[in-house]
């Protein structure tokens, strides 16, 4: 089918538009939503008494060290684990072996399971340098570790397979024997008419790039304390990760206990971007061991741990891609070939794929789109989330395309980009994923004009005359924000399980006092800020001060289901849960405050904090004379309502469609999109490849803004992030898949002199379709400057004829393209 | 592993040590000279090391890639620390922590060169701790001091059971972290010729203050228009410190201009073969040395210059 | 075992440790002072900074026993009760922080700047505090924070005096 019949046209619009939430009108005056008001989570982590994982170990807990293959890939041959078990303070020591026994596999959303199974301990067979194939338990961390090296591990190394398209050829090396290749997945999907677009294209603009892995690298490492009740056969855990409460059934069964039977409690992260998302392997091999001991163990990751056996490098794609354009800038088409290097399993799928075709047009009216994926496996440590999950490689990708067009076509970067910008909104690309508002022009020409553009347009010329390499980069990209579960099934035809249920929940609390407690089920705190969200939201609806409101957090075992962060998605989901449960406990406050009042509901209204008749507003209650009455004074109302005042919201995504049979159409599962431009200025040396900032502007657009200071803050560092996988980090695995970078010494982490300060700049497009129009936006600044910085080092290289299509763009890699240049002369 | 790279001995870290805290040893913290050396004899089968400041021995300790089994901590001897002029030579206790010796006014004065390479090493937090003799005994290839000691043709002064010893720069660095230190040794001063100019370190990291891919240690000393005294040393381009005596050679009588230089730093480059690492190729450290060399030497002779 | 005399925020502490524990584990499991956190174990991210007899250290590559006759200082002791030092409530008036994690070992290193420099430059603090790795925020808003409290620290000594 080459077009879209008009009766087919009509009836996917008609589709589209009843599928859309109802346009809600968002009010001009808001009290707190908006405000930068100091965050209500501050004060405990300012004195030191954050209460992270590591701080809640008791007197008595165990501490669990895991034992980790210097081979990238080997077969196990046997254990020798008597010194070890003798040695002092030592309670239990496990193999791969005898876990595989205790634990069923890892909670695993892969393609085939089954086939590419996933231990907390390698069993059989080691996938990767760094990968667990026993743990120790003793009395303290410096006893496991002695007790550690007094194991001995047979091993029979097996040629290891590490550059991603050699894993794709025949007759190599198998990461998963039983899944008799090492492609995990591949498909092709075309979006819109792809060969029409590109037979009609003016220029078709060819190019090869390569995207290595990072990570997110929080300073505080995934870690659980585990505790086993025999009597009960359950487990109550406290981790640094919580989150999709309602797939921890799988956790359960890997821990071959009743869902019910386990009770994982959130404390607070020092950071995730991410790599905490679901990170549920440390809290398995805690469980795992509390039940084998009897005794409570913590199990901490260290840095090297984390480093090398995390489970959640970033992405590693190698991209073959074509742009079809038109000779006045336009863009027809694109035709995407990635190869993705997963490492030796694939936890999520190509999730990251579908973060990537939720915005994979950008934000241009790029008609047809054709995608294949490969999904390669090799002997390294696999990928998990890193903030943008796959979206901000393919940001990088289309903006470095649009580069390439803009330049062969002698257009400059931002007119090109306004040539092909969407206007009109909702917007559906050709994936079928919707763009809910947006105002690009608006967002570009904040940037340029907080860049000062024009300035360092002239700075460039006449630094230029001086032998100084001065580039300009340009990008406009998407921030996509609330995924839908769809984006992990909808690669297939037909899913094992074409789950639908991302929600959230919060819960609250109107006390005998009238003070509000807000419950977040699984929301757990990573360094966004739900507890000040949530008080903002609360303080928004009930006229109260922010920092009144409790926050509390509550463990899987107590309820409501909830997602957890992810995909930008607290904001909007939070905001919603809020207004539902806000909702509720209003209708409730309204009915008893009639009946207090003795007056119809009709004619009372909300107002500073309470109910008041209307026209007569000195009749009026509290929600505190409310509370207080519901709470103890059953009789003094209808029998039919019951005492206390307190509601909760399950909250579901509110805009998400299923995709079509023949997946032409993916459906709607990342509806509010954010946008952004950023605009930096780099100086390249090109003696010593050294790239430094001069400076650096960043306009976001995340719709409302809850707190723009928080967001801000979000912005610059993700920003950092950007500028540690465009220039310094990089998860460096040799020829014969040895993790060069293990330590910090290697792995590469920006500090206060690689980041400059940002010039930083808000518009703000409401969503019309979120409560007070909010988007999420947390994810957003990393999303961009991987792509800004590419193409601002591009700018400045230009003049030599050197372009950098690989990154990190590191020193070795700026030399060795200028060397080359130089020989082709 | 690459030699002459600094770093390599902890990229074994990943190879199935999984540990980041210490493996168990015995300690003592003497309050003699003598009780230290009468200790690490004593000890030595057990690989007895002096402590010094721990900010490198710890780190190694933390990854289980060095096991001592017996630290003898030099915290509470008397008259290791220190900094004072004797005629010509600048002497700074082993002891001396960097801090002190990067606050000094007699150092800017006497070997301003220290100074500036000192304010190169890592981190102030890390300076605080670190020692002038543990950086220059724990000899990593990419270090600043050893490539400061070596420009300046210090010495290095050693005491151990049969008494004590004077070690040339040129002869104290052995191999990548190896020293002439005898196992029963301890450093406990150096001594460095008084060269009050001309000088200029500079170096090429990744990262702020991350450890140097290559570094340059330049001293000039000139006689009207013409470079009567030429000194420099590199790290990062070999198992040690190195000197570069052709370089040095070349710029001799010469008035230091670009031309000059650059000669100079092409003779330099052409007598290394440093080994890569994933930071930089062979390549790219002959290229990053040639580049440092000409930026140090000509920042060097400009300071020379101007003090006339 | 080696006894150890140790001050910590004021308070003389004695104790028998392991030659190996590292300053950062005494401090956190045997004196309780969980807020000094531990990022890396090898001396780079700077997450386990410390003062020790005023100076900042890195306490994960320091050992219990090098803290002998010392006076430590931790993210503890800053507060003065429930009144927070400046340095801590410009941290939340700037929203110097996110996670909080890098938080104490920064404000540590904070503390030291200003002792020396009470009156830094932007580039200044910004080269300062490069010794402290930070994931959240980018750096930018913790220099706005010990800008803000290096003016308020000035002008609460002009008053005093």
């Amino acid at each position: 089918m080459t077009t879209v019949d008009s009766t087919t046209g009509d009836r996917i619009a008609a589709d589209r538009a009843a599928s859309a939430p109802p346009v809600r009108p968002h009010s001009a005056e808001r009290r707190w939503v908006g405000q930068s008001i100091r965050r209500v989570e501050d004060p405990k982590f300012l004195r030191g008494r954050g209460g992270y994982i590591a701080d809640r170990i008791t007197p008595g807990t165990l501490h669990a060290a895991v034992l980790r293959s210097p081979h990238p890939h080997a077969r196990i041959t046997g254990f020798d684990v008597a010194a070890a078990q003798a040695a002092p303070g030592v309670h239990a020591v496990i193999t791969g072996a005898q876990a595989a026994q205790l634990c069923d596999p890892m909670p695993d959303f892969g393609p085939d399971p089954t086939r590419h199974t996933w231990r907390c301990l390698a069993a059989e067979k080691v996938r990767y340098v760094g990968e667990g194939v026993a743990v120790v338990v003793a009395d303290s961390r410096y006893l496991a570790e002695d007790a550690l090296e007094l194991i001995e591990v047979g091993y029979e190394p097996l040629p290891a397979v590490v550059d991603p398209e050699r894993a794709l050829d025949a007759g190599v090396p198998l990461v998963h024997e039983a899944l008799e290749s090492n492609c995990a997945y591949e498909r092709s999907f075309d979006f819109g008419d792809v060969d029409r677009d590109f037979a009609e294209a003016d220029l078709v603009i060819r190019d090869r790039l390569r995207w290595h892995r990072s990570g997110g690298q929080p300073l505080e490492t995934v870690g659980a304390i585990a505790d086993y009740d025999p009597g009960t056969g359950g487990f109550v855990i406290e981790t640094n990760t919580l989150s999709f409460t309602s797939y921890l059934f799988m956790v359960a069964a890997a821990l071959k206990v009743p869902v019910n039977r386990l009770d994982i409690r959130p404390a607070p992260a020092g950071g995730s971007f991410g790599s905490k998302l679901f990170a549920n392997k440390p809290a398995v091999i805690a469980a795992m061991c509390a039940r084998a001991t009897g005794r409570k163990v913590a199990y901490i990751e260290d840095r090297v741990d984390n480093i090398s056996n995390c489970d959640h490098h970033g992405s590693d794609r190698l991209y073959d891609v074509e742009l079809a354009v038109m000779r006045d800038g336009t863009m027809r088409g694109i035709k995407i070939d990635t190869i993705d290097d997963y490492g030796a399993y694939i936890q999520f799928g190509v999730g990251h794929h579908g973060n990537a075709l939720a915005q994979v047009t950008g934000p241009y009216t790029i008609g047809s789109v054709r995608y294949r994926v490969r999904a390669a496996l090799t002997n390294k440590n696999q990928q998990g989330a890193y903030r943008g999950f796959g979206s901000e490689v393919n940001n990088w990708m289309l903006e470095q395309m649009v580069d390439k067009a803009a330049r062969e076509l002698d257009l400059d970067p931002a007119a090109i980009r306004r040539k092909n910008f969407i206007r009109q909104f909702p917007y559906y690309i050709p994936t079928g994923n919707v763009y809910d508002s947006g105002d690009y022009d608006k967002v570009l020409d904040k940037a340029l004009e907080l860049a000062d553009y024009e300035h360092w347009r002239a700075e460039q010329k006449r630094l230029r005359e001086q032998g100084r390499y001065i580039g300009i980069g340009l990008i406009s990209a998407q921030e996509r924000s609330v995924f839908s579960a769809t984006e992990f099934w909808f690669w297939f035809d037909e899913p094992a399980a074409p789950v639908t249920s991302t929600p959230e929940s919060v819960s609250l609390k109107v006390d005998t006092t009238g003070g509000i407690t807000a419950i977040l089920y699984s929301c757990a705190f990573w360094g966004n800020s739900p507890e000040t969200m949530v008080a903002q939201f609360v303080a928004e609806e009930f006229d109260c001060d922010p920092y009144d409101v409790a926050v509390v957090y509550h463990g899987s075992g107590d309820g409501l289901p909830a997602t957890g962060p992810g995909g930008s998605r607290t904001t909007v989901m939070l905001a919603g849960a809020v207004e539902g449960a806000a909702g509720k406990i209003k209708a409730k406050a309204r009915r008893a405050a009639a009946h207090l009042l003795e007056i119809d509901e009709d004619d009372l209204e909300w107002a500073d904090g309470g109910f008041g008749v209307r026209g007569d507003p000195e009749r009026r209650k509290t929600l505190g004379e409310i509370a207080i009455m519901l709470h103890l004074f059953k009789h003094s109302f209808p029998a039919d309502m019951t005492s206390g005042l307190d509601e909760s919201q399950v909250y579901d995504h509110p805009w998400t469609t299923m995709p079509s049979a023949d997946r032409k159409d993916l459906g709607v599962f990342y509806p509010f999109m954010g946008h952004a431009c950023h605009i930096p200025v780099v100086e390249v040396d090109i003696e010593t490849g050294a790239v430094t900032f001069l400076h650096y502007a960043a306009v976001h657009d995340c719709g409302t803004l809850v707190n723009p200071r928080s967001l801000a803050g979000h912005i610059v560092g993700g920003t950092a992030q950007g500028i540690g996988t465009a220039l310094y980090e990089e998860f460096v695995y040799d020829t014969d898949g040895q993790l060069l970078s293990s330590s910090y010494l290697d792995y590469l982490i920006p500090t206060a002199m690689e980041v400059p300060e940002l010039a930083i700049g808000h518009v703000e497009t409401p969503s019309p379709y979120t409560p007070h129009g909010v988007k999420g936006g947390g994810e957003g600044g990393r999303m961009m400057a991987p792509a800004a910085i590419n193409t601002a080092v591009n700018d400045a290289l230009a003049p030599l004829g050197v372009r950098l299509t690989e990154l990190p763009m590191t020193p070795e890699r700026i030399l060795t393209a200028l060397r080359a240049s130089r020989k082709k002369g | 592993m690459a030699a002459g790279t600094r770093g390599g001995q902890h990229r074994e870290c990943a190879l199935g040590r999984s540990p980041l805290k210490p493996p168990p040893f015995d300690y003592a913290a003497p309050t003699t000279l003598d009780e230290a050396i009468g200790l690490l004899a004593e000890h030595a089968g057990a690989e007895a090391r002096v402590l010094a400041g721990g900010q490198s021995l710890i780190p190694m300790m933390n990854f289980r890639l060095a096991k001592p089994g017996y630290l003898v901590d030099l915290r509470r001897v008397a008259g290791l620390a220190g900094i004072r002029r004797e005629g010509d030579t600048l002497v700074i206790g082993a002891m001396t922590r960097m801090a002190e010796v990067e606050r000094s006014p007699e150092v800017a004065v006497a070997a301003p060169l220290v100074t500036e390479a000192i304010g190169l090493v890592a981190h102030v937090p890390v300076r605080n701790s670190g020692t002038v003799g543990g950086s220059l005994a724990h000899a990593d290839p990419a270090a600043e001091l050893p490539a400061v000691v070596l420009a300046l043709d210090a010495k290095l002064v050693a005491a151990g059971p049969g008494g004590t010893r004077t070690i040339p720069a040129g002869e104290f660095f052995t191999g990548p972290y190896g020293t002439a230190l005898a196992p029963e040794e301890i450093l406990t001063e150096v001594r460095l010729p008084v060269w009050p100019g001309g000088h200029a370190f500079t170096e090429f990291s990744r990262i702020h203050a991350n450890f140097a891919v290559v570094a340059v240690a330049a001293l000039v000393d000139a006689d009207g228009d013409r470079i009567r005294r030429a000194s420099v040393a590199l790290a990062g381009v070999g198992p040690t410190p190195v000197r570069a005596h052709s370089a040095e050679r070349a710029l001799l009588g010469t008035s230091g201009d670009a031309e000059a230089i650059r000669g100079a730093a092409q003779l330099a480059v052409a007598d290394l073969s440093p080994a890569g690492d994933l930071h930089a190729s062979a390549e790219t450290r002959l290229t990053l040395a040639q580049v440092y060399l000409r930026r140090g030497l000509e920042l060097a002779v400009s300071r020379a210059r101007n003090e006339r | 075992m080696t006894a150890i005399s140790v001050t910590v925020n004021g308070r003389p502490h004695t104790a028998q440790v392991e030659p190996r524990r590292l300053l950062v584990d005494f401090l956190r499991e045997d004196l309780g002072l969980v807020g000094t956190h531990i990022g890396c174990e090898h001396g780079v991210c700077g997450t386990c900074t410390v003062l020790l007899d005023g100076r900042s250290i890195r306490s994960c590559i320091t050992l219990a026993v090098q803290a002998d006759g010392a006076e430590i200082s931790t993210v503890e002791g800053l507060a003065d009760g429930a009144e927070l030092h400046p340095l801590q409530d410009e941290f939340s008036e700037k929203q110097g922080l996110q996670c909080g994690y890098c938080t104490p070992g920064m404000l540590m290193r904070a503390s030291e700047i200003l002792a020396g420099n009470p009156d830094p430059s932007p580039a200044e603090v910004r080269e300062a505090i490069a010794s402290n790795l930070c994931r959240c925020t980018g750096y930018q808003f913790i220099v706005e924070a010990v800008l803000g409290a290096a003016e308020r620290m000035r002008a609460e000594k002009e008053t005093a005096s």
